[in-house]
């Protein structure tokens, strides 16, 4: 409103100086330069009267107009008054657009009717002894504030025991012209420090009425363990008030505290939370609080007024069932209390509801989860029936979980719907689980009592029992369990009318005379619900009636043929009707009739003497009430000679048999078997089938598999039974259990013949179907016998299927050989054991005679081609294999001893006669001598270093034999000698072959004592004893000495000396006077080989004879 | 009856020989004293394992709050003559079945499902009046009576009363195991104090 006057003056001020600036456009612009400064300075002046006139005004009107309301219907409108005034001022204060209302009062408010939307001048016109100063302000309701009053709170109390407090207060509503939203602010303080511990906004609605209103919070802490402070206000937001709503001002502060009597308390004291909660327990003390458990756990402490403090836990945990102590220690004592964590009762489960005896209500249920609460903590269940409006109501301790909980309620006369509710309630909480029933649907009646049975006659008998309860308005509907002795029980329903005096009586028909039956029984109602439990089972036995049928019959002529033997078989049970005492047995015919009575029962055969005739044999049986219609067979067996024996195999338990339709089969066909290994008269059983049938499975606890039965199937005619078909079968076929039993009957070099026999019946267990005759070479006790028949390669297997066969040759069999039989039989049940034999086939005399004269004769060709071949080349091959060797003698190059080559008793001088020399060279490892050049032939001791050592270690002999060439001449032996080699050339040694060759006891005794010529070969193949000292012999001698051990030599030549030493493993063959012999060209010939003896033909003497030849 | 309480001093039994019947009954009165103070000890620790923790802590020990109608055995009964001991024994075992009642009430509604201690309770509370009941006859077998009426059971009873319908839960398990405790210690002092009537027992 100020701003709206300022700005008004500075507008007119304004207009005053346009005008005045206007007729300076029409100067000269020489001009415009003072002009232009007398305007500034205009300006300035204009400009400092207005704000003279602005602080002028100021200064001495009115001012700050603001106006306020708390009831939305009078606005109260205060301003400050101008400065200078006194006591004395009266104010005018005019309200422009309400039809110029006007007040004059003396202070510096005026509460005026609230103004409707707009804007209202406000014209405040002050009135003191030196003048008046007026102020216009411009006011809207925008700027007019709602302020409510300060609420009062009227009541503040306190549940202790659930911590909460509650709040009442007045809104004060009938102030208000319209309805408006209140909101309020609710401030909590705690402790004497007063902090703040809750602020909630709170929401009402003013109704034109003062409202009394209520709030109420549950504090986390004991209420007892501090003070409390609540203090209020209030701000209304009215949709019909566009100015600024602001809060009212607080109320004053309540509080709420607990007086503590001298002893130490804590809380909350045995509260029941919801486990998983937050809880705050404290300890109102006067003296130090040193600690706080929680169970076992430690706890810190919060500190309260005075010695107060408090310990809060977060999620508790379910308590057990002496709930959870918290435990706070002072100096000199404890203080405590017990909280309970648990759960509100679960949703009751599985709520049914039914009776025994439609006279009270049994509804159960399961509690669901436990809620760990016991004692007087324990869920209450309370079961109301809301047509009636009764309810029973159920405590007890928590059973387990799985524990059905029951309550009774008394059956109401005439209601039969009934609607429970059934409520579960503890200090957390109640649930609740309702149903609807019809109780005559569901009635489960109790165990019928008192069972009894009584005859009526041998089929019928009455039940009687007692079953508790008022059923006179339902049907009973009980099931009869009927137990027959071995067989299978029947059950049978009956319905019954309900009774008031729980006796029943029920009659069952329909049963067996002379049969022992259990009975029991059980009931439900005929809207079933469920059955009771069964009575105590009862055995009754019926009494006896007449026997149903007569026995059945079967006839046999005996051997002889002149009785007849009449079998029958013992009546079942159900048609005995009774003990049977005896049969009666009757034969009649045109002309007589014979008969045995009194037959007693365990006999079930009787034999009459009767001649050929046609009878009619009749037989009846009696027991205590009566005989039973006759059974009747004809005696006449109608010839049939159309006969042949069939075979058929059964089906493990049983035999089926089928037969063509023959209507001339009036009567019944009969069956009767035997078996086949029984002496006559072969009759194990028999069966009777309808006429119209034409197959049967003919069982028999008596078959046994493997056993052969005959069958007989007779026809029956008007006039007798006729012989129909033989049958031999099995009802299981199995493997034969012996094996069949076989002989040899012939062997030749290549066959053998073999011949079984049958096997018995009894052990063939099957029809056969052939056998399996196993062979191959094989030889006892070896390993191929035992695979002989599992598929050895070498086996040759004959499946034997003419059962006729008896005998079987097995050809091309090799002669003298070892042979494996086996046979066995085999069914279709399988295989039997085998039997096995070994047979050797003959010798085969031509063909080793052939196999003798072939070789014979290819060896007699081969000799004679070879001889002439030789004959006529022995030229050649003499030149070849065996030049001629020069005669040293004849030699004059050569002076020898006269020792080296007998008959020269001096040396001679060596001549150089022409001959053909050979060059023999003989070195010593040890000898730095060169090689000669030429062919070498290495000895056997030289192939074998490793034994040099230990036969020869100084010598390595290379003998070279070059015949055409002389490379050197031998030195001086002496030089040899020293040099430890010798170098010695022969000339023709065949030439002295013969005087040199000694015999072995000879070379013995003297092997070395001759200064003469000695092999230069030493052999040490045969480290004997001997050799070591023909060894140390040998190197005490001087001068040419032989190189080659002489005992080891083997003189295989029949021309030369033979050494057989049975020591020497290693025959040489040479001369002993030369190791230049032919033989060692020839590669030696297999020594063990007796061939290679000298006794036997060889061919090395061969040529060695055609040599000497 | 001075001279016969002073017969039944410790320090004259070993020159007096009792009667035999006497002496069997002695001994019968101080076997059950022994038996019970072991079933005693059994019940205090059952009671202790079912009040949770930290009951049956080590160092959890409530003060010896006094239990109304019922003293502790003073440290003086020792020194008090053996007749005048057997009356406070017998006055004491008179007071204990009221209180272990209480307490089996109490604990039904806290262990419901703990019927070997509530069984125990129950036996306890028999117990304790039987031997009581023998220490009284044995007295008036030894000529030394009780004269005066007995107060002590009535108050008792109204302690035990008021302590059962205390509000607070830990209160009565505190005031459960005090009582299981005296109920354990008046049995062991019988039966130190039978024992001293035993020919050969404790000068």
């Amino acid at each position: 409103m100020l701003y709206r006057s300022l700005t008004d003056c500075i507008a007119q001020t304004m207009d005053i100086y346009l005008c005045l600036k206007r007729p300076s456009w029409m100067v000269a612009s020489k001009r415009m330069r003072t002009a232009s400064n007398f305007q500034w300075l205009l300006s300035i002046f204009i400009l400092l009267y207005l704000m003279n006139q602005v602080n002028s005004q100021k200064k001495e009107g009115p001012h700050d107009l603001k106006c306020v309301t708390n009831n939305l219907q009078v606005w109260d409108c205060s301003w400050k008054a101008p400065s200078g005034t006194s006591r004395g001022t009266n104010y005018e204060v005019c309200i422009e657009n309400r039809s110029h209302s006007c007040y004059r009062l003396e202070k510096t408010n005026i509460k005026i009717p609230a103004l409707s939307h707009g804007d209202y001048e406000i014209i405040i016109n002050s009135l003191h002894d030196f003048g008046s100063s007026t102020s216009k302000f411009t006011l809207n309701e925008k700027n007019v504030s709602l302020i409510p009053d300060t609420p009062e709170i009227l009541n503040l109390s306190a549940d202790f025991s659930t911590s909460t407090l509650y709040l009442k207060w007045n809104d004060r509503g009938s102030v208000f012209p319209h309805h408006s939203n209140v909101i309020w602010e609710i401030k909590v303080l705690r402790k004497g420090s007063m902090e703040l511990v809750k602020l909630v906004t709170h929401n009402t609605t003013l109704n034109g009425k003062d409202t009394l209103h209520h709030w109420s919070w549950a504090s986390d802490m004991p209420l007892e363990c501090a003070i409390h402070f609540v203090e209020i206000r209030c701000r209304i937001d009215s949709l019909h008030f566009s100015g600024r709503k602001e809060w009212s001002d607080w109320s004053p502060v309540k509080n709420i505290s607990w007086t503590p009597d001298s002893q130490t308390k804590v809380f909350p004291q045995d509260k029941v939370i919801l486990v998983g909660s937050d809880i705050t327990f404290c300890c109102v003390s006067q003296e130090k609080v040193l600690s706080a458990l929680i169970g076992h756990t430690n706890c810190p402490l919060i500190h309260l007024d005075g010695e107060s403090v408090a310990i809060k836990i977060h999620n508790i945990s379910v308590s057990a069932s002496s709930g959870t102590n918290v435990v706070f220690t002072t100096e000199d004592n404890i203080f405590g209390t017990v909280v309970f964590a648990g759960y509100p009762p679960d949703t009751p489960q599985q709520l049914d509801c039914e009776t025994h005896d439609l006279k009270e209500i049994i509804c159960s249920w399961n509690p669901g989860r436990s809620t760990g609460l016991v004692g007087p903590r324990a869920t209450i269940y309370t079961l109301y029936e809301s047509f009636s409006g009764k309810y029973v109501r159920y405590k007890r301790d928590e059973a387990p979980t799985n524990e059905s909980y029951q309550l009774f309620f008394q059956m109401l006369p005439n209601q039969q719907i009934y609607n429970f509710t059934l409520n579960a309630h503890n200090p957390l909480g109640q649930s609740e689980s309702t149903i609807l029933v019809n109780i005559t649907e569901k009635v489960y009646p109790h165990t019928p009592t008192s069972f009894k049975v009584k005859d009526i006659n041998s089929t019928a008998v009455t039940l009687s029992w007692h079953l508790p309860g008022n059923f006179a308005k339902i049907n009973l509907l009980c099931q009869i369990e009927i137990k027959k002795s071995k067989s299978v029980q029947e059950q049978r329903n009956v319905t019954i009318k309900g009774v008031e005096n729980s006796s029943y009586l029920v009659a069952l028909d329909k049963l067996n005379p002379y049969t022992l039956y259990t009975l029991r029984i059980r009931c439900s109602t005929e809207a079933f619900w469920k059955w009771s439990k069964w009575s105590n089972k009862k055995q009754h036995l019926t009494t006896e009636a007449i026997p149903s049928k007569g026995p059945d019959t079967w006839r046999e002529w005996s051997s002889d043929g002149k009785n007849l033997i009449i079998y029958w078989k013992p009546l079942p049970i159900n048609e005995a009707n009774g003990k049977i005492l005896s049969y009666n047995v009757s034969c009649s015919s045109d002309e007589e009739t014979q008969s045995l009575s009194e037959i007693p029962d365990p006999q079930h055969k009787a034999e009459i003497r009767l001649d050929k005739n046609d009878y009619i044999i009749s037989v009846v049986a009696k027991n205590s009430v009566g005989s039973s219609p006759p059974s009747k067979i004809a005696s006449m067996e109608i010839p049939n000679d159309d006969l042949e024996i069939e075979q058929v195999v059964g089906m493990g338990k049983g035999i089926l048999l089928t037969w063509h339709y023959d209507p001339n089969m009036t009567c019944d066909y009969v069956i009767k078997w035997c078996n086949s290994s029984r002496l006559e008269p072969c009759l194990m059983d028999w069966r009777k089938v309808p006429s119209n049938s034409t197959e049967t499975v003919i069982e028999s606890d008596q078959f046994r598999p493997g056993v052969r039965y005959n069958f007989f199937l007779y026809g029956c005619r008007n006039q007798g039974y006729q012989l129909l078909r033989t049958i031999i079968g099995y009802v299981e076929e199995l493997a034969p259990i012996v094996a069949p039993n076989f002989t040899v009957e012939d062997t030749s070099a290549d066959s053998i013949l073999v011949k079984w026999e049958d096997i018995p019946v009894e052990e063939l267990r099957g029809f056969l179907r052939g056998y399996l005759f196993y062979f191959g070479k094989g030889e006892r006790d070896t390993s191929k016998m035992r695979v002989l028949v599992s598929g050895h390669s070498d086996i040759k297997v004959k499946n034997i299927t003419d059962m006729s066969q008896k005998t079987l040759r097995i050809a091309d069999l090799q002669g003298k050989t070892s042979y494996h039989l086996v046979l066995r039989a085999y069914t279709d049940g399988g295989m039997g054991p085998e039997k096995s034999m070994y047979v050797v086939t003959k010798e085969n005399s031509v063909g080793l005679i052939i196999a003798i004269l072939i070789p014979v004769a290819v060896a007699v060709i081969v000799g004679v081609v070879t001889s002439i071949l030789c004959y006529r080349k022995r030229e050649w091959i003499k030149e070849t294999f065996y030049p001629d060797i020069p005669n040293p003698e004849n030699c004059k190059a050569l002076q020898f001893q006269k020792s080296v080559c007998e008959g020269s008793n001096a040396l001679k001088t060596l001549e150089m006669n022409p001959c053909t020399p050979n060059n023999v060279e003989v070195l010593e490892t040890r000898s730095a001598f060169p090689k000669i050049e030429d062919t070498e032939i290495i000895s056997p001791v030289a192939e074998r270093p490793e034994d040099r050592s230990d036969a020869e270690p100084e010598n390595h002999v290379v003998v070279s034999y070059c015949p055409p060439i002389i490379e050197e001449e031998i030195p001086n032996p002496a030089a040899d000698e020293a040099g430890g080699a010798a170098q010695v050339i022969y000339i023709d040694v065949q030439s002295m072959y013969q005087p040199q060759a000694k015999p072995e006891e000879e070379q013995e005794n003297n092997p070395v004592g001759g200064a003469g010529y000695k092999p230069q070969m030493h052999l040490p193949i045969n480290s004997t004893v001997e050799d070591i000292a023909a060894e140390e012999d040998l190197d005490k001698t001087v001068g040419y000495r032989p190189q080659a051990n002489v005992n080891t030599w083997n003189l295989v030549s029949p021309d030369s000396p033979r050494s057989i030493d049975s020591n020497s493993e290693i025959v040489s063959f040479g001369s002993p006077c030369s190791i230049n012999s032919r033989q060692f060209l020839i590669p030696p010939k297999d020594e063990d080989s007796p061939k290679s003896n000298g006794g036997g033909w060889s061919f090395t003497n061969f040529f060695q004879n055609k040599s000497n030849d | 009856m001075s001279r016969r309480e002073g017969s039944l001093a410790p320090q004259a039994d070993s020159s007096v020989s009792l009667l035999p019947h006497l002496e069997a009954k002695i001994r019968q009165t101080h076997s059950l004293a022994h038996l019970l103070t072991k079933y005693a000890e059994q019940l205090l620790q059952e009671y202790v394992q079912l009040q949770g923790d930290p009951f049956g802590l080590p160092g959890f020990s409530p003060p010896r709050l006094p239990v109304a109608g019922l003293s502790a055995p003073a440290p003086s009964h020792a020194g008090l003559p053996v007749h005048e001991r057997l009356r406070l024994d017998a006055a004491a075992l008179a007071a204990l079945p009221p209180l272990l009642d209480a307490v089996r009430r109490r604990q039904a509604e806290l262990n419901p499902r703990a019927p070997r201690l509530l069984r125990r309770l129950e036996d306890a509370a028999r117990q304790a009046r039987a031997l009581g009941a023998a220490v009284e006859a044995l007295l008036a077998a030894l000529g030394a009576a009780n004269r005066g009426p007995r107060a002590e059971p009535p108050a008792a009873a109204a302690a035990a009363t008021s302590a059962s319908a205390a509000s607070g839960v830990f209160p009565a398990k505190v005031l459960g195991l005090r009582v299981c405790g005296l109920y354990r210690e008046w049995l062991s002092r019988t039966e130190g104090d039978l024992g001293q009537l035993l020919p050969g027992g404790p000068a």
